[in-house]
């Protein structure tokens, strides 16, 4: 009788362990398409099954890199936390190779710009290249004068097909916690619709949220990797897709003038994907808006929906 | 690009306007001053670069914490930030947001996961307090700073912090209207 009820519990086990594999085995939206540029993007990461994930997305989309959205060691940051909460999760990855380019939150040290495997090169804000996307990273949390100057010098420099911003504080967000900053979008947007910046990246809140373009801008909110506030999201109009009720990692292959994209549960599970068109010069404000409103992937052709 | 320049052109003249000459020259000398002590500390120290070992980036924060401190041993509320000085910081702060800003700066401070604490000056900003933002429309309204220090908002203080060091330097009382 003892026997037969392990058997039992032994199949039911090994069925779910089955079943578990299969909902976690990934299940690419990208194209991979040849010489694209292929990232992975986190906000608050300490999240060991979050890092499995990605792991275990990496093999079939080999992305080379992954940007920080900030709050990069959250709570206490002593050297044994850098371990713990960001060297041993995203062992496989760095192991692999893989680098990390940081921002800082405002549960971050300042000081973490030290911090090598963060790329930051000891600076507050910086940029760097890769293929044809031009990507500026910005420490939101003090936004002083001569950041500001600095991006206003450098965003026409900015010598790529694509150009994106990632940075800690949201522009746009609907979440109830903490929301938009609008002080800082008076700061920053015009600077963005006046160099052209095609994607925003922002962590802060506890979510992800894909926003609708607002003056010819696509925004990602992404503060879900490590840390999660259930149902936090408020959707507006301006809510193009939102999920709030597990962690998430994003996924972003850019090739030519198509940005493609997939956003992964901790579970495995893609809660959204599309592809976006790179505006044109001309592109602004409502034209923008009006063509990429309620868009979402299409599968492998490009197109809206 | 220009019409940056010349934007912040004007907040400076304004900046300048709202607070009188002596009040910003005053602060500023108070200010190179603390930075001449600062750099004095840290010639003491292996310069730091970037490095693997977060223990290294740890130990010289404590170590240009406890140099700067060593010389600041006297350091009291208002050194910086005396009273006058402090009057005329309340009163451009108070004209910023009073302003067509005004909104958009209590909105961002809400936003920004307002902290509250006591403060004290030598005192480390704890590592288990997140570091609240400061508006960016704030910051282009009050005198510019070198970059060895930052202006932080606690509760209602404005706080004048060493980024390095992470350090208190000094702070105003009631300075958020």
């Amino acid at each position: 009788m003892r026997r037969a009820v392990l058997v039992i519990l032994t199949s039911l086990l090994l069925a779910q362990h089955a079943s578990l594999n299969a909902a976690q085995k990934p299940v690419l939206k990208l194209p991979l398409r040849p010489k694209s540029v292929r990232f992975a993007v986190i906000g608050k990461p300490e999240q060991y099954e979050t890092a499995k994930q990605m792991a275990s997305y990496r093999d079939t989309f080999p992305f080379e890199f992954v940007i920080m959205l900030g709050d990069n060691i959250y709570g206490t940051e002593t050297p044994a936390d850098f371990k713990t909460k960001f060297e041993e999760p995203y062992k496989a990855l760095l192991d692999e190779g893989v680098k990390f380019y940081a921002v800082l939150g405002n549960h971050d040290d300042p000081n973490e710009r030290f911090y090598k495997p963060f790329n930051m090169g000891g600076e507050r804000y910086y940029s760097f290249k890769n293929g044809n996307v031009q990507f500026f990273a910005l420490d939101s949390n003090y936004m002083d004068p001569a950041q500001l100057d600095w991006l206003d010098n450098q965003l026409p420099n900015a010598n790529a097909n694509w150009t994106i911003c990632f940075f800690h504080h949201a522009l746009y967000s609907h979440a109830r916690f903490h929301g938009p900053d609008a002080d800082l979008r008076a700061r920053l947007e015009p600077l963005f619709a006046k160099h052209g910046v095609n994607v925003v990246f922002s962590g802060h809140d506890h979510v992800y949220e894909r926003i609708k373009p607002q003056n010819g801008i696509y925004y990602f909110v992404l503060g879900n990797a490590g840390q999660l506030r259930v149902h936090d999201l408020r959707p507006s109009k301006e809510t193009a897709k939102g999920f709030d009720t597990d962690r998430t990692f994003m996924l972003v292959e850019i090739a030519g003038d198509k940005l493609y994209f997939q956003t992964i549960s901790r579970a495995g599970s893609t809660v959204d994907s599309g592809v976006l068109k790179k505006q044109s010069s001309a592109s602004t404000g409502a034209a923008a808006h009006a063509a990429a409103a309620g868009s979402g992937y299409a599968g492998m052709d490009d197109g809206y929906r | 690009m220009l019409t940056l320049t010349v934007c912040w052109a004007n907040a400076r003249s304004q900046e300048r306007g709202n607070l009188d000459a002596a009040s910003i020259d005053n602060f500023e000398a108070r200010v190179a001053e603390y930075v001449k002590l600062h750099n004095t500390a840290k010639e003491k120290l292996a310069r730091l670069t970037p490095t693997d070992a977060p223990s290294a980036i740890k130990r010289h924060e404590h170590e240009l914490t406890r140099e700067i401190r060593g010389m600041r041993r006297q350091a009291r509320q208002g050194d910086i930030f005396s009273a006058g000085i402090s009057a005329q910081f309340r009163r451009l702060i108070g004209i910023t947001m009073k302003g067509p800003q005004a909104a958009r700066i209590q909105d961002s401070l809400q936003r920004a996961e307002p902290v509250r604490m006591e403060l004290q000056v030598n005192a480390v900003y704890p590592a288990s307090v997140p570091l609240q933002s400061t508006p960016p429309s704030l910051l282009l309204n009050l005198p510019k700073l070198p970059p060895e220090v930052d202006y932080r908002v606690v509760g209602d203080k404005l706080v004048l912090r060493d980024v390095e060091a992470n350090l208190i330097v000094d702070f105003i009382p009631h300075a958020i209207p």
